[in-house]
């Protein structure tokens, strides 16, 4: 129904590779249109507001700092978060894994008798799947974000971490929506779209007393939680139900309030391409009389510590999920997100993704990028991503080393030859000789090589390869030494 | 009852092996304070500039802006009220008396359900402050400025702002809180989508109006007012 005729895959461990996953966006003009579409049109915004800021470098500098001071005294700040928070009314639950974090979740909606529950966007929700686990458990979850609601009624997959729905059109929207909400007379103005998700969702908000966000920043002085979102449907949420259960992976904690005089200017600026996003929320624990009696926060680890004890990768987690980087990866305007096979796409989610999979899965993601470094010029909090890629690339290579199936890995053996060829004077001339017959036969006349068979043919099916000259150089020069000036 | 889980401690005790070479466990409080913050903190514009600036964002997002002086406040927010062609009116529980304007009905929130207040047609509260940089309005809910829904299910909110509560920058207004708030919204404009194609559309959950009165409590500094206009926009050409 969707327009997409295939059905990604974003759980790491079951995605085919990046190579293979990315085959079938290659093929779908309508949907790679529509991420240049979006993508297009949020860089040409964030650049114009970046341009505007005076002291962007400076933002970023302090943003970078905040962040890595968090990390390197996560510890600290976590039991000041859990402290503060539980003064204030809040429970604050630590859950080693998706397994557990899903557990607690349930156990929490279980005592609330909840067969429903009302979302908020997040991210890390996706990241263990609660969706599937809570409706196994027979209770109902109903994202509240636009472009959440577009993907859960069209049975789609989120492409992007702050516009999920990018790869999807208009028109795509209005046949999710007449035939899931069943209005027929519904047209594809997105102002038309907009308010028909408005009706839909408006009952359930005033009717479902349980309610699961993400959390943009845990406040340790305060153990209080920030959310920054556009439509009020987190703030619908944050304000209507008797519960609320924030779901938050551990790096999401900064020291103070005053922190986010930096976070807030770089998020949205980065983010979306505005000053500041409509809407912005901060509460600690539990106020009476005002918003969900009950409060409870799920801290989630699910990899991170052992991301935090390595150098090099560590940065990965003072990503602040702006998703800058796949907005400037001309890697990710070519394939949107769903290639990744990750609910993090992008830059961001090629370091992220293997590293939250311990190296186990996703190995094909560190090599989904050109190295250009758009990603790391952008980020709002310096992630070095092509530094943590590099890294990540090595380790995966490391893991290949000892596998006894690399003796049948032609890149493999043909690394190795080489290797071998190009440490023997005579070995390398030989070699010369030997490519200089035999590619002969197919160069063309105008001395370029446009078809070669076998694994030669990769290379050739989408570029030529010039013909080798006549005569190698050190032939050339060892003549030149021979006939003198 | 929570789950009896040693998660906590293995998590934590995790974190502070990762975090070995890294923490500075004894002086966090001077490692935080030598962070680099050399981003700009204090604005650079006359107190005319910046309530200039301000209600210039406030009507890029569409919201409805008026001026007023402390002594005509109540006549203005008759007038928008009026203008609004509405009837039916949350007041958050605080609002001076004065501000609830005759020949509407009025519903005081005294911790009205939500069904209640959603059978009214707009709202009218106080505000903290405002941040004229990114044309931000302020919510610490006060009890002038209501509770967190009094200003979120009503589709059209008019929110009083004092010009001696505008700052310029957002450090400007962290600065000013004393204390954190235990509960802030911070509203620039009408809820809004670009969620479809990216064209933004305002007016999703939250109030699809936002009307701001301007009130002008600094006397004589903002005759300045036309003077300044023109030298932010000489200063955005350059």
């Amino acid at each position: 129904m969707s327009g997409t005729s295939y059905h990604p895959v974003l759980d790491p461990a079951l995605a085919p590779p990046f190579p293979k996953a990315v085959l079938p966006v290659l093929r779908n003009p309508q949907l790679r249109k529509n991420v240049a579409h979006a993508i297009d049109v949020i860089q040409a915004k964030r650049a114009r507001l970046v341009a505007e800021k005076v002291d962007w470098q400076e933002l970023r500098s302090a943003g970078a700092a905040i962040r890595e001071h968090s990390l390197a005294h996560l510890g600290a700040y976590l039991e000041q978060f859990e402290a503060r928070c539980t003064a204030a009314g809040g429970t604050v639950h630590w859950a080693a894994d998706a397994d557990e974090a899903r557990r607690i979740i349930l156990e929490i909606l279980r005592q609330e008798n909840a067969s429903e529950v009302i979302k908020i966007k997040t991210m890390t929700s996706a990241e263990i799947q609660l969706n599937p686990f809570l409706e196994a458990a027979g209770i109902k979850a109903y994202e509240t974000d636009l472009a959440e609601i577009i993907l859960q009624l069209g049975h789609e997959e989120p492409s992007h971490i702050v516009v999920p729905a990018l790869h999807v059109n208009r028109s795509q929207v209005r046949e999710i929506f007449a035939q899931s909400m069943g209005i027929k007379d519904l047209s594809d103005d997105p102002k038309a779209l907009t308010a028909a998700a408005r009706n839909y969702l408006r009952q359930k908000f005033l009717t479902v007393p349980t309610a699961i966000s993400g959390a943009n920043f845990l406040v340790a002085e305060t153990g209080s939680v920030a959310i920054v979102e556009s439509e009020g449907n987190g703030r619908m949420c944050l304000t209507l139900p008797n519960t609320m259960i924030t779901l938050a992976g551990i790096e999401k904690v900064i020291p103070r309030f005053q922190d986010l005089e930096v976070m807030l200017q770089v998020l949205a600026r980065s983010a979306t391409g505005e000053r500041m996003n409509p809407y912005t929320s901060v509460w600690s624990g539990v106020t009476p009389g005002d918003g969900p009696q009950r409060f409870h926060v799920v801290l989630l680890d699910n990899g991170r510590s052992k991301i935090l004890a390595k150098n090099t990768e560590r940065q990965t987690l003072r990503c602040i999920r702006c998703a800058a980087c796949m907005n400037s990866c001309p890697v990710y305007r070519q394939t949107g997100g769903h290639a990744y096979g990750s609910v993090y796409p992008g830059p961001i989610g090629a370091i992220l993704t293997p590293q939250l999979m311990q190296m186990n899965y996703a190995q094909s993601l560190p090599y989904a990028s050109s190295l250009c470094g758009a990603c790391y010029e952008v980020c709002p909090v310096k992630i070095n991503i092509p530094e943590v890629l590099l890294e990540l690339r090595s380790q995966v290579v490391n893991q290949e080393r000892g596998k006894a199936a690399k003796f049948f890995d032609p890149m493999y053996l043909g690394l190795r030859a080489a290797n071998l060829i190009f440490s023997r004077a005579w070995l390398f001339h030989a070699a010369q000789y030997l490519g200089r017959v035999g590619l002969k036969l197919f160069t063309g006349k105008d001395g370029w090589i446009h078809r070669l068979p076998s694994i030669g043919g990769e290379w050739t099916q989408t570029r030529d390869l010039r013909g080798l000259p006549k005569q190698p150089f050190h032939s050339w020069w060892a003549a030149r030494q021979k006939g003198g000036r | 009852m929570k789950v009896p889980s040693d998660s906590r401690a293995r998590i934590l005790q995790q974190v502070h092996a990762a975090t070995q070479k890294t923490e500075n466990p004894g002086d966090l409080a001077s490692t935080y304070s030598n962070l680099p913050r050399t981003y700009v903190r204090a604005g650079r514009l006359s107190v005319a500039e910046r309530i200039a600036l301000m209600i210039e964002r406030l009507r890029e997002y569409d919201a409805d802006v008026v001026e007023t002086t402390s002594d005509k406040l109540d006549l203005a927010i008759a007038a928008q009220l009026r203008a609004s062609g509405r009837h039916v009116f949350v007041a958050a529980e605080g609002l001076p008396a004065a501000w609830m304007a005759g020949g509407f009905e009025w519903k005081i929130d005294r911790n009205l359900s939500a069904a209640e207040i959603e059978t009214c047609e707009g709202v009218v509260t106080g505000s903290f402050g405002g941040i004229a940089d990114s044309g931000t309005i302020v919510l610490h809910h006060s009890a002038q400025e209501g509770r967190r829904i009094v200003s979120l299910l009503p589709d059209w909110h008019l929110c009083i702002l004092y010009a001696s509560r505008v700052v310029e920058t957002l450090p400007e207004y962290f600065a000013r809180c004393e204390q954190p708030p235990v509960l802030a919204t911070y509203i620039s404009g009408p809820s809004a989508t670009a969620d479809i194609e990216m064209t933004r559309i305002k007016g999703v959950h939250g109030p699809r109006f936002l009307n701001v009165i301007v009130v002008d409590d600094l006397g004589a500094e903002l005759n300045t007012r036309q003077q300044g206009k023109e030298e932010i926009s000489q200063g955005k050409s350059t």
